[in-house]
């Protein structure tokens, strides 16, 4: 082929000069490792100019050598291959990567490989190539661990179902690990098998180990009676029903059907399905919500001549929802909002759907297995009690230190609504009883100038159960806060955008959760928005006032720590009692008081419900009430007396206090009440007696530190007297009490 | 990308144990999940649309070529 022989020797001639010439130019080195990588690879390694090249530059030569050395295996040194890998396998395109890596792979294995890809994974974290060439080789190796870790940062990395079905295959060859397990069964009107990979992906993210059962096509209905069926046997602890609004209602499909009728038809059958289940397992229950991928048939027109068919589903999953409400444990799945927050591809993919009765396309799937692990995580446990956050550039943008507090980023336009949205979900969190907290390092002064006065702050003090700004390091810190809020490690979240103080914390406590932050603060939001470990399945009252509970706390020990006497400390309270007799609406308080109060309890009485509502309705008897607040909070009614009010001796039949209010004189207060009223009654005397109960050291010297004199001998009840007509028995100067008529 | 490459990937066997000759009744990985995995994967590299009777009876690796062929895919070492 005389045509070629020109171009060639030239080539040739340019390649001998190679080792003379100072720069061989890129495109005789791309020529040289398409025909002899060998020696490509020789000069990659030997020659100093590489590491002057452009990363573009660099990252062509090699993917070129990669490429040439793929074809014909065995050209290049196993231990060169290795080195390259190491040096520069971070810059390889994915399948190159796994190509150079499997090439470079010894029987038995190198472990000099498992380090090279190592090095390349530290600078290329998600490059799907390398991470399934260290993940063959951990698998091979069995270790078990570091195996699974890989696999799921694969799995994250590259979501398509070849590479999911490849790491839930993986991961069957790997020993059982000591995660707890977690049964799943799901059920389906249509071919649900792709959804497996991706939510065993979801829950070794979670450290559980999942056992997923899929009930044979289209027997859901069957399935949900129990009655030995498959998934009675297999005793799931959540269940996933999807049947599609598809399958229900053919209609959907039809031009002109009659859709309401066959609509609650439809969620007829899945709600008698539900109130099946219920009956028989104690499993939770997740029912996709009726979703269709036909549209009207009649366009915009549709709406004009009707209810449209959107609007028809929505009224049918209103009613789904509603009856699943009413059943324990039964959950709504909005299927048409997991949709709305896929990043890519329809949710039909038609082809499948008719060849092999998918409904669930391949990109959405991802969407739908995260969605599951929401109610997943929470059910077994994994939801986190506290998030901890950084300050600069994750709760406002810029740096306070340098900007100054008027400097910062934070407002209602951008640069700045990004992070006023974020500070807005975190404060949601707090309302489902999930704690925020600090960890930044800053000066204290000019970070919390910003969170008391900056006027675009969502988050304020009161918005933090405890905080840490100052110049230690962020894992020592974060032991800190475990130990003041009496939390372990394992239940904390926490978000920096800084990855070297996330590796750090990863590396000292990798029981916490520290999520990737995306580099755009627009996306904050939704990247823990979706973390399945910041979910609940319930929200009760205490949820609900927990943050509140813990910063009281701390504000008042803040300012304990800081007040110069005893005195001084309470009057800086500001406490606050109101005074009452109980009512319809506090008697089961009063009952519940008496009967947990172990601590300030003068005689151990707890009173049946009835003997307090006949006392209450009796003109001889009184029952007091104290409702206590101070500046930082409300703390209820925290106080009774059972009082025999009646002639020319009041006594007291019982008195008890909560332990929350101890050491702010509340009982001199109450005392004090019941000891007016009864001077205003003419009476002279009021008595009470004190037993010796196993806990009630605080409340025994009650009488005596109030000028009562002991009637009796020695005893386990003591009885004790005061005359009235003695001065004394006065409100504590630091409690402003104030009248209330209880009702 | 070879097609040999890519059902090693979705069979998770080594490149050089596929041949023309290996098929869903050669290999017991070749179930029909992995024939949808096969099929999504061979429409995304070779950015191609497949018709369902293609789909069907792309049961082993010498038809997968073929069919691919007539849908003016090229390869290297095609």
């Amino acid at each position: 082929m005389p045509d070629l022989a020109t171009p060639l020797e030239t080539l040739a001639a340019r390649l001998a000069g190679i080792s003379e010439s100072s720069l061989p130019d890129e495109q005789t080195l791309i020529a040289l490792a398409a025909i002899d990588p060998a020696a490509a690879a020789a000069w990659l390694l030997g020659s100093d100019d590489s590491g002057s090249w452009s990363r573009p530059r660099l990252t062509r030569f090699v993917s070129a050598l990669a490429e040439s050395a793929a074809r014909s295996p065995g050209a290049v040194d196993t231990r060169e291959l290795l080195e390259i890998v190491r040096r520069h396998g971070h810059l390889l395109a994915p399948q190159h990567a796994a190509e150079l890596a499997a090439m470079a792979r010894t029987e038995p294995a190198d472990p000099l490989l498992a380090d090279a890809l190592q090095a390349a994974l530290d600078k290329a974290p998600e490059n799907p190539g390398l991470l399934r060439a260290a993940a063959e080789l951990a698998v091979a190796g069995r270790q078990q661990d570091r195996a699974h870790a890989l696999l799921t940062r694969l799995g994250r990395a590259e979501p398509g179902l070849a590479t999911m079905q490849y790491v839930s295959g993986a991961r069957q060859r790997l020993l059982r690990t000591n995660a707890t397990p977690v049964r799943i069964a799901l059920l389906s009107s249509f071919t649900i098998d792709t959804l497996v990979p991706y939510i065993d992906l979801e829950c070794r993210a979670l450290n559980l180990e999942p056992h997923i059962y899929v009930a044979p096509f289209n027997t859901w209905e069957r399935e949900m009676l129990g009655e030995g069926s498959g998934m009675e046997r297999f005793e799931p602890h959540i269940v996933f029903l999807a049947a599609a609004a598809d399958d229900l209602m053919p209609s959907l499909a039809m031009p002109d059907a009659e859709l309401t009728t066959s609509g609650e038809a439809a969620v007829d059958r899945l709600l008698t399905a539900a109130t099946r289940f219920t009956s028989w397992s104690k499993a939770v229950l997740v029912v996709h919500g009726l979703h269709s991928v036909f549209r009207d048939s009649l366009g915009p027109a549709s709406a004009r001549l009707g209810p449209s068919r959107g609007e028809v589903l929505s009224a049918l999953n209103a009613r789904l929802a509603d009856g699943l409400r009413s059943l324990p444990r039964s959950y709504f799945l909005d299927i048409g909002d997991l949709v709305a927050r896929r990043r890519q591809g329809a949710l039909d993919n038609p082809k499948l759907r008719h060849l092999a009765s998918m409904r669930l396309s391949e990109p959405v799937l991802r969407e739908i297995a995260t969605g599951y692990a929401q109610y997943i995580a929470p059910l077994m446990g994994r939801t986190r009690k506290c998030v901890v956050l950084d300050l600069d550039n994750t709760l406002w943008g810029g740096i306070v230190g340098e900007d100054g507090p008027h400097g910062i980023r934070l407002g209602d336009t951008s640069p700045g609504s990004e992070f006023r949205e974020f500070q807005q979900f975190l404060l949601s969190l707090t309302r489902k009883g999930i704690l925020l907290a600090v960890n930044s390092k800053n000066n204290e002064a000019d970070a919390m100038e910003v969170i008391r006065a900056h006027n675009a702050m969502v988050l304020r003090e009161e918005s933090f159960s405890a905080v840490r700004i100052n110049w230690d390091s962020k894992p020592s810190n974060m032991l800190s806060l475990a130990a003041e809020l009496n939390i372990g490690l394992d239940s904390f979240v926490f978000i920096d955008d800084n990855e070297k103080e996330r590796a750090l914390m990863r590396q000292a406590h990798p029981q916490v959760l520290t999520p990737e932050m995306p580099k755009d603060p627009a996306r904050y939001r939704e990247t823990i928005e979706m973390l399945p470990e910041l979910q609940v399945l319930t929200v009760t009252e205490e949820d609900r006032t927990r943050t509140r509970q813990y910063v009281e706390r701390r504000q008042r020990e803040e300012l304990r720590v800081t007040a110069q006497t005893p005195e001084g400390y309470l009057a800086s309270l500001e406490i606050a009692a109101a005074i009452a007799a109980a009512s319809e609406r506090t008697l089961p308080r009063v009952h519940q008081l008496f009967q947990r109060t172990n601590q300030f309890n003068l005689t151990g009485l707890r009173y049946e419900p009835g003997v307090l509502s006949a006392r209450a309705g009796d003109q001889g008897w009184r029952i007091y009430t104290a409702q206590v607040s101070d500046r930082f909070g409300d703390h209820g009614l925290v106080a009774t007396a059972v009082v025999r009010a009646d002639g020319d001796e009041w006594s007291i039949e019982n008195f008890v206090m909560s332990c929350r209010v101890i050491g702010y004189g509340v009982e001199d207060a109450l005392l004090a009440r019941v000891a007016g009223d009864a001077r205003e009654a003419q009476a002279t005397w009021l008595s009470g007696t004190i037993a010796t109960l196993p806990k009630n050291a605080p409340a025994r010297d009650f009488y005596l530190r109030n000028a009562f004199t002991r009637d009796d001998a020695e005893s386990e009840r003591a009885m004790w007297r005061r005359d009235l007509r003695e001065p004394g028995l006065t409100t504590p100067e630091w409690i402003s009490v104030r009248a209330a008529n209880g009702a | 990308m070879a097609p040999e490459v890519l059902v090693a990937r979705v069979l998770g066997l080594s490149r050089n144990a596929v041949t023309d000759a290996t098929s869903n009744t050669t290999e017991s990985s070749w179930d029909s999940l992995n024939h949808v995995t096969l099929v999504l994967e061979l429409e995304s590299t070779y950015g191609v649309s497949l018709s369902a009777e293609d789909a069907l009876a792309m049961t082993d690796v010498a038809t997968i070529k073929r069919v691919l062929r007539t849908y003016g895919v090229e390869w290297d070492g095609a």
